[in-house]
């Protein structure tokens, strides 16, 4: 591994930087933009939960399925997995397009109230006219008209509730497809659980012992799970257990006395940031 | 009240999320399904998830049901005399033929 900062360059298994921050030599390592540049093996899948000690966030879970991945395990159910993760990525339900229909028969059933409400204005204008005997011809035309455009729009209201109806119709049966897809991302994510479940059981003796060889205070029952004590120990004891070529940033952790200290310890490359 | 149903897991954990946050507007929670009150923000709620999921959202508005103003009284009367039968084998079919009880046939054909 090589470490560059500000033109400083320090190699080795186990190096010592001061004044840097544990997030930027993480991204380094990964091979994202950074101020500080690292030169070492890409990161495999456990490293991302090991990256920075103490972690930020830990899965113990995860990161011990993450182990024994790396270590060769595989779960029984693992090919159930990728069979029901390729229907999942299969499964294209159809859309569910009913947003225009409901519009249309909004729109259809404002227009008709207003024709209606237009043709009684006229009816009562026609019959106030006959009340003071002044002509009704004119308004009498109008009202003819409001009243067959009131007829089209009743019509057309009518036709939009019917096709209103067969778009939802259409919408049941894309929503079972929904459904059926629903059951299928319940059924991936009890799988990967599973799946999880077991690879960290099949390591879990070893992680036992890491945890003992690491300093902190935990407790690591003989069942799978049975873990009492802090994420950071977990981790530690993880990092330990998990094969790694990319460097771990060890950020001020006072239970090692410096980068050899961790390094050893760990078993793995170790930046250690002062 | 607003019926408002899931159909992917990450509109469901919105709809979780938001149920949580609007106690107030949640009349019952049903797993994957709400239902919210009437109220501008019972919609607002709704339309936010419809808006964030899609398609993966369906919401309805439900109606009080009143089996007086709405079920023919054959039909409640149907429901009542069933449900206090003496074999409780018997199909509903069997139990109605030769009473003026209604056929489920007749009934599934007849809207309310």
């Amino acid at each position: 591994m090589r470490v560059r900062i500000d033109g400083t360059v320090r190699e080795g298994w186990a190096v010592e930087v001061t004044g840097v921050e544990a997030t930027a030599l993480r991204r380094a390592i990964r091979g994202e933009a950074s101020p500080v540049h690292v030169e070492c093996p890409e990161p495999g899948s456990v490293h991302d939960h090991v990256a920075c000690l103490p972690p930020s966030g830990f899965d113990r879970r995860a990161a011990l399925a993450a182990v024994a991945r790396a270590r060769g395990h595989e779960a029984e159910q693992a090919g159930e997995l990728v069979a029901a993760r390729d229907e999942l990525a299969a499964a294209s339900p159809p859309a569910v397009d009913v947003r225009e229909a409901r519009r249309r028969v909004a729109a259809a059933g404002a227009e008709e109230e207003r024709l209606r409400e237009r043709v009684a204005e006229l009816r009562g204008r026609i019959q106030a006219r006959h009340e003071t005997g002044a002509d009704t011809t004119a308004v009498e035309a109008q009202l003819d008209a409001a009243t067959s455009d009131l007829a089209e729009a009743e019509t057309e209201r009518i036709a939009a509730e019917q096709a209103l109806d067969r778009a939802e119709r259409a919408a049941r049966k894309a929503r079972d497809r929904r459904e059926e897809r629903l059951e299928l991302e319940d059924r991936v994510a009890n799988l990967e659980r599973r799946v999880r479940e077991e690879l960290a059981a099949r390591v879990w003796e070893t992680f036992r012992t890491a945890v003992e060889a690491v300093p902190g205070s935990a407790t690591v029952g003989e069942s799978p799970g049975a873990y009492e004590g802090d994420a950071t120990t977990a981790a530690l004891g993880v990092a330990r257990l998990a094969p790694l070529d990319a460097p771990v940033v060890v950020d001020g952790l006072d239970r090692f006395s410096g980068a050899d200290a961790a390094a050893a310890t760990l078993d793995a490359p170790v930046i250690y940031v002062r | 009240m607003l019926l408002v149903v899931t159909y992917s897991r990450d509109a469901r954990t919105t709809l979780r999320n938001v149920c949580r946050s609007h106690e107030g507007t949640v009349v019952r929670r049903f797993g994957r399904a709400t239902l919210l009150e009437e109220t501008e923000l019972g919609a607002f709620l709704a339309l936010r998830l419809r808006a964030k999921h899609g398609d993966d959202v369906q919401i309805e508005r439900t109606r009080p049901f009143n089996e007086f103003e709405t079920v023919p009284e054959a039909v409640r009367a149907a429901a009542t005399a069933y449900e206090a039968r003496e074999t409780p084998s018997t199909p509903y079919d069997k139990f109605a033929a030769g009473t003026d009880h209604p056929d489920s046939e007749a009934m599934r054909d007849a809207d309310l």
